[in-house]
């Protein structure tokens, strides 16, 4: 039915990427068509049947049951493709699971670079930026996990945004523009927010199964576009559009980074296919990829750098190629052939014009900031420190949104980044990833201890997971981190909507302070949620322990080779405990103890099945997700084994790291489990024993202002940052402000007042120095003035033109009698 | 009565030709601009036929000239006093002052 199905069974990939786009389509033209009939009906005619069927003025749910449909439809085709996947791949068949099309081609065509043995070279290196997928196990799980979530937030969605099918919707939290004592009301928005999440979850997958770098920085921008408009989605707060704009201008600092990595990818290694790019760093040997490095030996002259525009003489120059690091100035760059006949020569002669087939090298500090450049675009959009800062905030956007977003996909997409990059990272860079995740996963975890909010609670928790799955990659447990982010997509999109069925339930508080005891009028949600809890603080048998065990096993192991990088084996352990510690509060402070605030406990109720049965179904991914046999391994974890299909060659060079971390795994078990046991039991210790009011939970000490206050960091960048750069936009916009009419900021031509003038005389010129303005009119001015006085040349008097005309001629006639003599 | 030179018959031609531009430059009255005209055409003549009599090179053709140009002049006349009469008609006066339109 899919043409090429048997040879190029990916396409199913491409198709149920492609279905949430079609809905999107659909979605789009059909509200563009109601707005444009809607001012058009007249009662009686076509045109109000059609209205009526587009939706009239009340938003339709079939929008919603379409992208639900085709949610559906995704998920399905991603679970048979799994399937498909795991039973027939093997690393012969994997070149039947990609494929690449030319987009834009410059120079000659080489058909596929891979497969020329190097013996021809065109003059010009052929230019092509490719369009393509590759399914490898790590696409095929992620994208299955990303269909699957998305479908049960999209289901859930029914249900929590049904105030969007009405009418007319009042918001309390948003001002009017002109009336500043009432609320707003407008038109529901049910289609549009349904629009935009099946938009980000075209863009979420493509970005999955994309190949090339290019296409994964186009899905990179229009994820961070959705989640701009989903943020924003109550547009007449202006909480959240700063919030929306807060979220988005972090995310392009980042991807100004990912721009310089894509650059130099461009330029040094000639491809952006990250297939091809991993084969130019580490090359095609089957010993696992090593990098190979190079000394200068005898430098080139450095006079042409555009050998092949001047046509001159390509320069040479020589390098020594060594395994050693600490000696080397360059990367080894290997060509792009698929069969290597020799070994690689011990010194070798590189010429200025570098081809995609021949050896090149890269200056190892150019290696370095690619790596840097592409993890600056990781930082941002997964909100690790220092770009942290956007993610709480983006709590603004209904409750499904960061779910889907800013829990599960979104910001998974930064570490799904880093793991799928990993070849291309220096050692420097992947020490950096560690660290970061390190500072970030404690920073974020520490904050989270005093706030109230419910949602900024696991805001701030998946801020502190992400900065666990970036630490488990940067020492080099790739499985590790990846495992994490698929169990950890499971529970905290369990959190997220159980959130978001008790702020449902309670007419839209969020505030911790006035909830309490809401089990008993919640009991599917309550205990959903206690098994998100639970899987979140890593509990044996749960999810979440078998991908926090590795993270740790990791940590421990490499602290055991590198003890003077302190943080980076000690931090989780503090993570750990944290992480049970608000975990557990949260859940207490909610669910349990007396209710603190009446009017909100008796309004509270069960949500309705659309909204419970997604959260059943979540708990029960979050139980058995990562369930292999027998149940007690960790090691034994079925989604492990899958990922570790995809786990890229150079991950053996931490193998005797992640070797001695299974040594001392039940040393980790234990101590896991005894920083959860501490973590909670202070948690009950302090919120589960006795009554806790809200007054009680305003934090007085110096300490607990700072975390209240998120370290200040908001405040630091306002200073840093915002004021400077809108101070110097002030200045700069002073040159294009003009004065108000009559008042020259200069005064200059003659001061005569209006009444003054004579009828015919124009008034004088005001010619504005101060501004840009000013000089740009005034050469127009100095201009007409000028043709002005020019003008009175055609007086309209016949004689006057006669007597021109006869001086003229006599004068030419003088000219030429006196210039022939 | 002595012979006088080509020059002289020259100067006149030239005198004649100064006033006439000197009408077409300086007098209000369209007729009188008119008049001008006529005055250049005949400085004309009078520079053709001088010098058809004095270079014997020339024998006739100065002469026969001389005429293309007079009934040339006679023919341009009428077509200017037809435009002078349709100026009257839309200005009242033959005041080529009052030609104001080109004006600016």
């Amino acid at each position: 039915m899919i043409p090429g199905w048997e040879t190029t069974p990916g396409r199913l990939y491409i198709v149920a990427t492609l279905v949430p786009l079609a809905v999107v389509f659909l979605l789009a033209v059909a509200g563009m068509l109601r707005a444009w009939i809607r001012p058009l009906r007249k009662p009686g005619s076509w045109t109000e049947t059609a209205f009526w069927m587009l939706g009239g003025d009340v938003p339709l749910r079939a929008g919603a049951y379409l992208s639900v449909a085709g949610m559906a439809v995704t998920a399905f085709l991603s679970l048979v493709g799994l399937a498909q996947f795991l039973t027939t791949s093997d690393p012969v068949e994997a070149v039947r699971w990609a494929e690449q099309w030319d987009w834009v081609r410059i120079g000659p065509v080489s058909d596929n670079p891979v497969g020329i043995t190097a013996s021809s070279q065109p003059a010009f290196p052929a230019l092509a930026l490719q369009v393509g997928y590759r399914i490898d196990a790590l696409t095929a799980v992620l994208f299955a996990m990303v269909a699957v979530v998305a479908l049960g937030i999209f289901i859930f969605a029914l249900g929590y945004m049904a105030e969007e099918t009405q009418e007319v919707v009042e918001d309390h939290e948003a001002q009017h523009q002109y009336h500043r004592d009432q609320s707003v009301r407008r038109r529901g928005r049910y289609g549009r927010f349904y629009l935009f999440l099946s938009l980000f979850c075209f863009a979420m997958l493509h970005l999955v199964i994309a190949d090339n770098l290019f296409q994964i920085f186009v899905s990179w921008e229009l994820v961070g576009v959705c989640s701009f408009w989903l943020i924003g989605f109550y547009q007449e707060r202006p909480s959240a559009s700063y919030a929306a704009n807060k979220a988005f201008i972090m995310n392009r600092v980042g991807d100004a980074g990912f721009l310089v990595g894509i650059a130099i990818a461009w330029t040094q290694l000639g491809t952006l296919n990250l297939e091809e790019i991993f084969q130019r760093l580490r090359g095609v040997s089957a010993s696992g990829g090593e990098v190979r490095y190079a000394r200068i030996v005898t430098p080139a002259d450095g006079k042409s750098s555009l050998p092949m525009l001047t046509g001159q003489e390509p320069e040479t120059a020589t390098y020594q190629v060594t395994a050693i690091r600490e000696e080397a100035t360059h990367v080894l760059v290997h060509p792009l052939v698929a069969v290597r006949s020799e070994d690689i020569p011990a010194r070798l002669q590189i010429s200025t014009q570098r081809n995609l087939q021949d050896y090149a090298v890269l200056p190892y500090w150019v290696w370095v900031v690619m790596g840097v450049g592409i993890l600056l675009g990781c930082i941002g959009k997964s909100a690790q420190w220092p770009l942290h800062t956007w993610l709480p905030d983006a709590m603004e956007g209904p409750t499904p949104v960061s779910a889907l977003i800013h829990a599960a996909t979104m910001v998974a997409a930064g570490v799904y980044l880093v793991g799928r990059c990993y070849p291309l990272f220096a050692p420097e860079v992947l020490l950096i990833t560690a660290y970061l995740g390190a500072v970030t996963a404690f920073l974020a975890a520490s904050i989270a201890l005093v706030q109230t909010d419910i949602k900024r609670v696991l805001a701030y928790s998946t801020c502190s997971q992400l900065g666990l799955m970036f630490l488990a990659l940067g020492l080099g447990g790739w499985v590790a981190g990846l495992l994490h982010l698929l169990t950890h997509a499971f529970f905290k999109a369990l959190l997220f909507l159980g959130a978001g069925s008790v702020i449902h339930a309670c007419h839209h508080v969020q505030e911790m302070g006035r909830m309490g005891g809401l089990r008993r009028k919640m009991p599917i949600t309550a205990y959903t949620m206690l098994v998100g809890v639970l899987a979140i603080t890593g509990v044996p048998l749960l999810s979440g322990w078998y991908s926090k065990e590795r993270i740790l096993t990791q940590a421990l192991g490499w602290g055991l080779y590198h003890p003077q990088h302190v943080l980076l084996w000690l931090l989780p352990w503090v993570t750990t405990v944290l992480t049970a510690y608000y975990m557990f509060r949260l859940w207490l402070l909610t669910f349990a103890g007396p209710p603190r605030d009446p009017e909100v406990y008796e309004q509270a109720q069960e949500s309705p099945a659309v909204m419970t049965g997604p959260l059943i179904g979540l708990a029960l991914l979050s139980v058995g997700g990562a369930w292999g046999w027998p149940i007690w391994e960790v090691e034994a974890s079925g989604l492990a084994h899958v990922l570790e299909q995809a786990q890229p060659a150079m991950v053996r060079e931490y193998a005797t790291v992640t070797e001695s971390g299974h040594h001392y795994h039940l040393l980790v078990t234990g101590l896991a489990l005894l920083c959860t046991l501490a973590g909670a039991g202070l948690a009950y210790w302090w919120f589960g024993r006795f009554e806790v009011t809200g007054e009680q939970l305003q934090v007085r000490s110096r300490v607990g202002q700072v975390l209240r206050n998120k370290w200040y960091f908001d405040e630091i960048y306002d200073a840093a940052v915002l004021r400077p750069a809108v101070e110097i936009a002030q200045v700069v916009a002073r040159t294009d402000k003009r004065p108000t009419e009559g008042e020259p900021s200069e005064p200059s031509g003659s001061g005569v007042p209006a009444e003054e003038l004579l009828a015919d005389e124009p008034p004088p010129r005001r010619y504005d120095w101060g501004t840009l303005d000013g000089w740009l009119n005034a050469v127009g001015d100095l201009a007409a003035s000028g043709g002005e006085v020019l003008r009175r040349w055609q007086s309209g008097r016949l004689r006057w033109y006669v007597g021109t005309l006869a001086l003229t001629a006599m004068l030419l006639l003088g000219m030429l009698t006196v210039w022939n003599r | 009565m002595a012979e006088v030179g080509l020059h002289a018959v020259l100067l006149l031609g030239a005198w004649v030709f100064v006033c006439g531009v000197a009408c077409l430059a300086l007098k209000r009255n369209a007729l009188g601009v008119l008049m001008g005209v006529e005055l250049v055409l005949n400085a004309a003549n009078i520079n053709l036929i001088a010098v058809a009599h004095y270079n014997p090179a020339f024998r006739l053709e100065g002469q026969i000239f001389a005429l293309l140009v007079i009934v040339l002049a006679a023919a341009e006349a009428a077509v200017a006093l037809a435009i002078i009469l349709h100026y009257y008609n839309i200005n009242a006066t033959v005041d080529v002052d009052a030609a104001q339109q080109l004006r600016n």
